[in-house]
């Protein structure tokens, strides 16, 4: 590798080679006050966060830290979805990571061994494969940077347009043209570092070619030397090259000085932000809403400093990469929320608020909830759905969908909210549900079965069903209902339910904000389940479930629980369930938000469909990526706005491009009612049917008790059930012939 | 200033209510207690005073009505009326409209406020009659059914908008004190989140009965009252289907019916 000719510890770069002394010491002035600006920046930036609450979760970031190390060397968020800009930006990232390392380990030998020490080590083989892998790692940083480069300009990628759905343009705040400005700024002068990095390595080959301790090792700077030879073609002398390398050296050395400097205070800074946002990242973020000390004066976030340092340094850590502006359903049917701009607002208000050197005297100032600039408006967080696609997505680990509930709980305690959702909670207030009906109606839709279902208030049972609000009370669910309870009674299964004792779960309760609410249901159903005996849990829906499962043990509730359709898929594994009918069907499924994303319920409802029978054809946006029905949230207890698509009908249009579907599936009490409606108002009910997965089940079972009657039964109802039945059928032929 | 809001609980049936034995009231079983919607109003109108004039002065709630009215009371002192009284006895139970405004007006005299509000009607038994009778009794000036209101506390007249059959609005100016009676939609009601009922929970809620306020047995309850319920009933008349089918079997049943009614 090095010619023994050479003492090997010649073969290496001199720096600052021909510098007079004052260039030499003027370099190091800038190049410190670079890193003076640097750390005075970081110090401000840490400071804001500061200002924030406190986050106290210090003992526990040793394992988040570790699960945020392989994220960021593996690319593993960034890659989702966007597999080419994950690519590029794991060259950007390496070739960058590389470079920097690279001119780290010169400062090591030239300020701190050699000095100190008189230990040098950058020269003979290790100076070799350290030229290489430098080249290759520039190479790459400029191909990756290409590249975004290309897709910045020429592909148009809309969650890339920075226009804004939450501000029309005469608002002061509507425009981002300054972040154009700097994305552009920021690729271009990073791609400039490096090709001035190349020329200036191929002009120093050009120049030193008669010193053989270089010019013989010329190809371990493979892009260097190409271009080198180049300029040689060209006609560049040795003594040009002198001239221009200094140049060059120059210019090349202050912008990448600049770009250090200004880290804190652009966009760069997210090499940090975003590593910090990923290690703080919360086990069960959307799962379980942030705690909160009823005891206080008030309580939700509605001013900047009541966001905590975590919330803070999320907001700092957004690349604008726009994944969660194209994944939120309230976004994609024009209402004015995107989680990117969510985000940015407070991110500029925060900036503008709490970086000076102290803090504005009017509390006021500090106000986060309005409709001033940067401020957010109570329109926009009324508009989510907490479906957490967002959340899902985001490649840098922020968590919006707990900032949203946080400010809506100061909505609630503001009471600036929409009167349909007050009616929604004063009944649940009253009567336990948000249907406003009676407490004693709520076993009612069990009274159209043949038989009784156990009241596990009064009784042991093995499973307690919870039923919940839009399965005991909407007459469209009350029929899957009473599917599911046949086909646990047919499979043998000591189950009950609650009867006029259970109260709604209360999950969305939580999710619009209304902690206190949330928790009088938490506590009455609690204290209900605990006079109870029984061994685990089943809903049909996925809300109570989410609720149940992960948010319960924080009031001291304890399940083992499972959502309905997992009972399902195990139960027709191993026989429990016998299916005895064949159906033909052709169908897509909607995975509900809080048992897919939530809950990574994905694959039970497909096992069982698969089981079944059925053939599944997937739409786009499945799994963690499934589009919400728009329900979630406490948007089901809000209308509206009939000028908008809604997210169901958005939804029920993609089910309908899927050649040959005739059923869509969905798993969730409050999606049958979304889709339901949905599959009306687009005209998709022509060529598909909405069904609960249960309902799916119970049709391949022989269910009904035949139809002998064992005593007299009073007249009414003897009457009633084979007229229903009659009007039932014909109606079911004629619809068939009306299709073909 | 301090305003008194009258409210009172009121009674929402279920769909299949039964009555009771003696024929004279609904079954009790097959009610849920809520507080009158008209007295929503009234409140959010006295909040709504208090807060347009510097925060100052009492808001005090008062209602005639067993234990279970105490959570109608809680949430009022949850939106912010600062002091609760609740009048009741065995002795009260049957009074009429008269009998209660008697009541209510022995705690206007006792209270002596600026201003008494009250729900135009109760929404159960709607006689619409409590309020003015209390104004009768005080011999206080009093505006029925107001839709809109301007008064400042301390004022000696208020001017209020009253609403009139056929999309008539009448504007009258009373002296002050007066008793006002409230009509849905003079305002939008607040929600009191259930952390603000928690937390007044140490706000003053009164109990006292009719003896405490000067009344004698037999000016409350069934003796004090001037009208006696003697049965309530469902009427037989009038009839209901409910149409199921396709949408096209139900239009044509539909139209069937009309042909009926119709006599065609």
């Amino acid at each position: 590798m090095i010619d023994p000719a050479h003492n090997s510890e010649q073969v290496t770069r001199i720096l600052f080679q021909d510098f007079p002394l004052w260039m030499t010491v003027s370099f190091y002035i800038i190049g410190l006050s670079a890193l003076a600006y640097f750390g005075y920046g970081c110090y401000v930036e840490i400071r804001k966060y500061k200002r924030g609450k406190e986050f106290p979760t210090l003992p526990e970031m040793g394992a988040k830290a570790w699960k945020m190390v392989t994220d960021v060397l593996l690319h593993r968020t960034l890659k989702r979805r966007d597999t080419s800009a994950g690519k590029a930006h794991m060259m950007i990232f390496y070739g960058f990571a590389i470079c920097f390392i690279a001119t780290s380990i010169i400062t090591l030998q030239e300020d701190i061994t050699k000095p100190l020490f008189g230990l040098t080590f950058w020269y003979g083989s290790f100076y070799l494969w350290f030229s290489l892998t430098v080249d290759i790692a520039g190479l790459g940083l400029i191909c990756g940077l290409l590249y975004m480069m290309y897709r910045r300009k020429w592909l148009a990628l809309p969650k890339l347009d920075y226009t804004r759905p939450d501000r029309s343009p005469e608002d002061p705040d509507f425009s981002r043209m300054k972040y154009k400005r700097e994305d552009w700024v920021f690729l271009w002068s990073l791609i400039i570092i490096a090709i001035t990095g190349f020329i200036l390595e191929a002009v120093r080959l050009v120049w030193l070619q008669a010193d053989s301790t270089v010019y013989d090792y010329r190809w371990w700077s493979p892009v260097g030397n190409v271009i080198a030879e180049i300029l040689q073609g060209v006609g560049m002398t040795s003594d040009a090259a002198s001239t221009t390398r200094m140049y060059l050296w120059w210019f090349h050395g202050l912008i990448a000085l600049t770009f250090i400097a200004v880290i804190p205070r652009t966009k760069i800074k997210h090499v940090f932000t975003a590593m910090g946002s990923l290690a703080v990242r919360s086990d069960l973020p959307i799962q379980r809403l942030p705690e909160v000390d009823m005891d206080q004066d008030k309580i939700g976030y509605s001013k900047l400093t009541d966001f905590n340092f975590k919330n803070l340094l999320h907001l700092d850590a957004c690349t604008k990469c726009g994944r969660c502006h194209e994944a939120c359903p309230a976004n994609a049917t024009g209402y004015p929320l995107s989680p990117r701009d969510f985000v940015l607002t407070l991110r500029e208000l925060a900036e503008e608020k709490l970086e000076g050197k102290s803090m504005p005297e009017n509390e006021e100032d500090l106000r986060a909830l309005g409709t001033g600039m940067n401020q957010v408006r109570s329109e926009t967080l009324w508009a989510c759905r907490t479906c957490a696609a967002c959340v899902e997505i985001c490649p840098v680990g922020i968590e919006h969908v707990p900032m949203i509930v946080e400010m809506r709980r100061a909505l609630i305690e503001e009471g600036d909210f929409d009167p349909m959702l007050q009616t929604a909670l004063q009944a649940l207030h009253k009567s336990g549900n948000s249907f406003g009906d009676n407490k004693r109606k709520r076993p009612n839709w069990s009274k159209k079965l043949d038989f009784k279902i156990k009241n596990a208030a009064k009784e042991p049972v093995d499973v307690l069903w919870f039923v919940g609000d839009y399965a005991s009370f909407d007459p469209r669910s009350q029929k899957v209902s009473q599917d599911f309870a046949k086909i646990l009674n047919a499979a043998g299964v000591d189950f009950g339910i609650l009867y006029e004792k259970e109260m709604s779960a209360g999950n969305d309760v939580r999710r619009v904000g209304e902690e206190g609410l949330y928790q009088h249901l938490v506590e009455n159903n609690i204290a209900t389940l605990e006079g109870c005996e029984f061994n685990r849990i089943v809903t049909t829906d996925p809300h109570s479930f989410n609720t149940l499962k992960n948010e319960y043990p924080e009031f001291g509730g304890k399940y083992d629980i499972e959502h309905a359709s997992a009972m399902i898929q195990r139960m027709l594994s191993d026989g429990t369930i016998k299916l005895d009918k064949e159906i033909d069907a052709t169908a897509t499924y909607h995975d509900p938000c809080h048992l897919g994303r939530y809950n990574k319920g994905y694959d039970a409802p497909r096992q069982a469909l698969k089981e079944m029978g059925v053939e599944l054809i997937e739409m786009t946006r499945s799994r963690d990526n499934s589009f919400c029905c728009g329900a979630g949230g406490g948007r089901i207890w809000h209308a509206d706005p009939i000028e908008l698509e809604k997210p169901s009908e958005n939804r029920a249009k993609e089910a309908m491009t899927l050649e040959g579907v005739d059923t869509l599936v969905v798993n969730c009490p409050k999606c049958m009612t979304m889709m339901e409606d949905a599959v009306k108002s687009t005209g998709a009910d022509k060529q598909m049917v909405v069904k609960e997965l249960i309902e799916l089940v119970a049709e391949r079972m022989t269910l009904d008790a035949p139809e002998e009657v064992e005593e007299p039964a009073p007249a009414p109802a003897k009457e009633e059930a084979p007229a229903a039945e009659a009007a039932a059928e014909p109606a079911k032929e004629e619809n068939k012939g009306g299709d073909a | 200033m301090k305003i008194l809001v009258a409210i009172k609980q009121v009674a929402n049936l279920d769909d299949d209510f039964e009555i009771r034995d003696d024929g004279k009231d609904v079954d009790h079983d097959f009610c849920d207690y809520e507080i009158n919607e008209w007295d929503d109003y009234s409140l959010e109108t006295a909040l709504q005073i208090r807060e347009n004039n510097g925060d100052e002065g009492e808001i005090v709630v008062v209602t005639v009505g067993p234990d279970d009215a105490e959570d109608e009371l809680r949430k009022c002192l949850g939106k912010g009326a600062d002091r609760a009284i609740r009048v009741w006895d065995d002795a009260i139970e049957g009074s009429d409209q008269v009998a209660i405004a008697r009541i209510l007006t022995k705690v206007v005299e006792k209270e002596a406020p600026d201003m008494v509000f009250m729900g135009v009607q109760a929404a159960d038994n709607a006689y619409a009659q409590t309020g003015v009778a209390v104004a009768q009794q005080l011999g206080w000036p009093h505006a029925a059914v107001v839709n809109a209101l301007e008064y400042t506390p301390g004022a000696s007249t208020a001017t209020a908008n009253r609403e009139l059959e056929g999309g008539l609005e009448e504007k009258i100016t009373v002296n002050c004190p007066a008793v006002m009676t409230i009509q849905l939609g003079i305002n939008e009601p607040r929600y009191a989140s259930l952390r603000g009922i928690k937390q007044a929970a140490g706000k003053p809620l009164d109990e006292i009965s009719h003896s405490d306020l000067g009344l004698s047995d037999d000016e409350v309850g069934e003796a004090g009252s001037v009208s006696r319920v003697r049965k309530v009933f469902v009427p037989e008349k009038g009839q209901a289907e409910l149409i199921e089918g396709t949408p096209a079997e139900q239009a044509a049943r539909l139209a069937e019916i009309l042909k009926e009614l119709s006599g065609a």
